[in-house]
């Protein structure tokens, strides 16, 4: 996992407060889906973990909203030719066994950006049933990225694109025709809270991709653990961010 | 080429840059990003008698500047330490075993297993005392002798060094407390305490409420307390607080400081370590030209005051 002087290619609005920054490494790294980055923000001391999205050869793609200064800076104040400092690749991944080829992903907001790395890495491997929620139309971003599977349901929390409600609430409504062997999630703790009841009680493995506060990124200062149900604690920097959703506690 | 080499307590680094506690693991994971053998020295994570899992999240904020963590000293223990990291780690350079206690006889115990094995017992005062009321050892004078004296008289071979809490009602005072509990060296300064609140929802940010506030808006005070510990007492200073970058590096060194370790700036720029060895090398070169600066352990409280 090298770090990088990245050179920003394009950083721009992809849907309201939504951007998509490309930026060139100075050379090639295999990166596998689910897996992330540390990007830094001139100016703060802490870089942001951003999940890759594409990975072309020397160019990589993430997809991020503004939440607070350091995203809103990012936007707002660097553009094409600056230089940024980049670790990557980092975490683990998603990782998929053989037998495990109907496959359902479930992304609420920025969860859905993993995906489209996950898409794009098995779509030529497995069957692919997406649920991907958003805000409302304008938040809907990327939808062509998404198209890749055998079957797409957008959800929107007030109806205004695709089918109204959650992510969570449309793959539940197929998944007895879909029968997934496993599936793969990213979003705000309460959808995959709602991921988890749903899917009690079922045979599914389910792989989720956390969201925690990171100082390092590579497993170095304890910042970003996780609770397990073994007992340990978990650095979801390294030892994930994805993990089986059955154990961890939520 | 000028010469990076300096000499702390009789132990010889090859530089005097040190990744600090906390910030760095036992070295193993940025050791896959760049070769850890071009530091000076490592320092540990701080090590208790007992493995310890530490405070819930979010222990991390960011405001301005700083950073303020709270992750509650998690680590494996010092025996796990000591047989599965210890042998690597000084495979790769100098070892300084951060140790951090609840009780005087914890910092006793960690410090006789660590003796010998390691070259350097730093001592982490910043902890609460647990059997005096949770204040921290190192805020009164008195505690810092005592600790200091539990743990030197366990330490037979290792020298001792005592990090100072710029906590503390007089850093003079405490550096002057810790020479005469017998330390062998001074590290300064450990975090300074702080709150970040989240406004949306009027809370703090840490679960823990308060975290420790480093990163590049505590230098100035961190110099200043390098400064005055180091002019108080006889024994070496090893300054932090804020670096980023060879320059500031060379401010601790002026002010009186033999070495220096780099905390949040690890996080900042993961090749933080190396570039600023590189730099001091760089930096030293062009003062040799101009002032004659061949070594950089000559640099050491350089500081004229006005
Ligand atoms: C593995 C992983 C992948 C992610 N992928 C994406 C992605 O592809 N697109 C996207 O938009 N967001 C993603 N996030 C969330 C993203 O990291 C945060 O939204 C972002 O760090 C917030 O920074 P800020 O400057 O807006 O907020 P600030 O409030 O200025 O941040 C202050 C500090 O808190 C951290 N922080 C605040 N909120 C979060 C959060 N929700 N998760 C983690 N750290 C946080 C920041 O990193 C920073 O260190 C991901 C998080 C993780 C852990
Ligand atoms: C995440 C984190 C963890 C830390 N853990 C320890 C520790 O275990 N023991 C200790 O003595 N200091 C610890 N520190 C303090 C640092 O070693 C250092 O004293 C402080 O961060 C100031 O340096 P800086 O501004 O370069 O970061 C920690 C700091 C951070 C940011
Ligand atoms: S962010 Fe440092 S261990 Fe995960």
């Amino acid at each position: 996992m090298p770090e990088f002087d990245a050179l920003i290619l394009e950083n721009k609005p992809i849907a309201p407060g939504i951007y998509s920054l490309m930026f060139a490494i100075q050379e090639r790294v295999a990166v596998r889906c689910g897996q992330f980055c540390m990007v830094g923000v001139p100016g703060f001391p802490l870089k942001r973990p951003l999940a890759v999205c594409k990975a072309e050869e020397e160019r990589i793609t993430v997809c991020y909203q503004v939440r607070g200064a350091g995203t809103r800076a990012l936007a707002e104040e660097h553009s094409a030719g600056e230089r940024i400092s980049v670790t990557l690749p980092l975490g683990n991944g998603f990782c998929l066994k053989p037998e495990e080829k109907r496959i359902a992903l479930v992304g609420g907001g920025v969860g859905v950006f993993p995906l489209i790395a996950a898409l794009r890495e098995f779509q030529n491997q497995k069957q692919l049933f997406s649920y991907m929620g958003f805000r409302n139309r304008e938040a809907v971003c990327l939808s062509h990225e998404l198209e890749c599977g055998e079957k797409l349901v957008l959800c929107t929390d007030d109806g205004s694109c695709g089918v109204r409600g959650t992510a969570v609430q449309a793959f539940l409504a197929d998944i007895d025709d879909v029968r997934p062997d496993a599936v793969l999630a990213c979003g705000p703790t309460p959808m995959l809270r709602a991921l988890k009841r749903a899917t009690e009680g079922r045979d599914i493995p389910v792989y989720v991709s956390l969201e925690e506060r990171m100082a390092c990124g590579i497993g170095a200062c304890l910042v970003c653990v996780c609770d397990k149900k073994d007992g340990i604690h978990a650095r979801v920097c390294r030892d994930g961010p994805v993990f089986r959703l059955d154990e961890i506690e939520l | 080429m000028a010469d990076l080499h300096v000499n702390i307590c009789g132990v010889e680094l090859k530089n005097p840059v040190i990744p600090a506690s906390g910030t760095f693991g036992f070295g193993r994971e940025f050791d896959e990003i760049y070769d850890i053998s071009c530091l000076g020295a490592v320092a540990t994570k701080g090590l208790t008698l007992e493995p310890r899992l530490g405070n819930p999240t979010p222990r991390i904020a960011e405001s301005r500047g700083v950073i303020l963590n709270a992750v509650g000293l998690q680590n494996p223990g010092v025996k796990h330490f000591i047989e599965h990291d210890l042998a690597w780690l000084r495979g790769k350079t100098k070892v300084i075993a951060n140790v951090a206690g609840a009780t005087l006889s914890d910092y006793g115990e960690i410090c006789a297993r660590l003796d010998g094995l390691v070259d350097l017992v730093e001592l982490n005062i910043s902890c609460p005392n647990v059997k005096c009321g949770g204040m921290a050892f190192g805020i009164r004078p008195q505690d810092v002798k005592e600790v200091t004296h539990v743990s030197k008289t366990a330490l037979k071979k290792t020298p001792l060094i005592v990090k100072l809490s710029p906590n503390a009602e007089s850093i003079a005072e405490n550096a002057r407390a810790a020479e005469a509990g017998g330390a062998d060296g001074l590290s300064l300064i450990n975090t300074l305490t702080g709150l970040a609140i989240d406004i949306e929802r009027r809370r703090p940010i840490l679960a823990n409420n308060t975290g420790g506030v480093s990163g590049a808006g505590v230098k100035p005070i961190a110099v200043r307390m390098v400064y005055e510990a180091s002019h108080a007492v006889g024994i070496p200073v090893i300054g932090m607080g804020g670096i980023t970058c060879a320059e500031d590096a060379v401010e601790f060194l002026m002010a009186g400081a033999v070495a220096v370790q780099v905390g949040t700036q690890n996080f900042t720029d993961a090749l933080a370590c190396p570039k600023i060895i590189a730099g001091l090398g760089k930096w030293c070169e062009v003062a040799h030209a101009l002032h004659g600066v061949e070594r950089v352990r000559d640099l050491t409280g350089t500081l004229t005051m006005n």
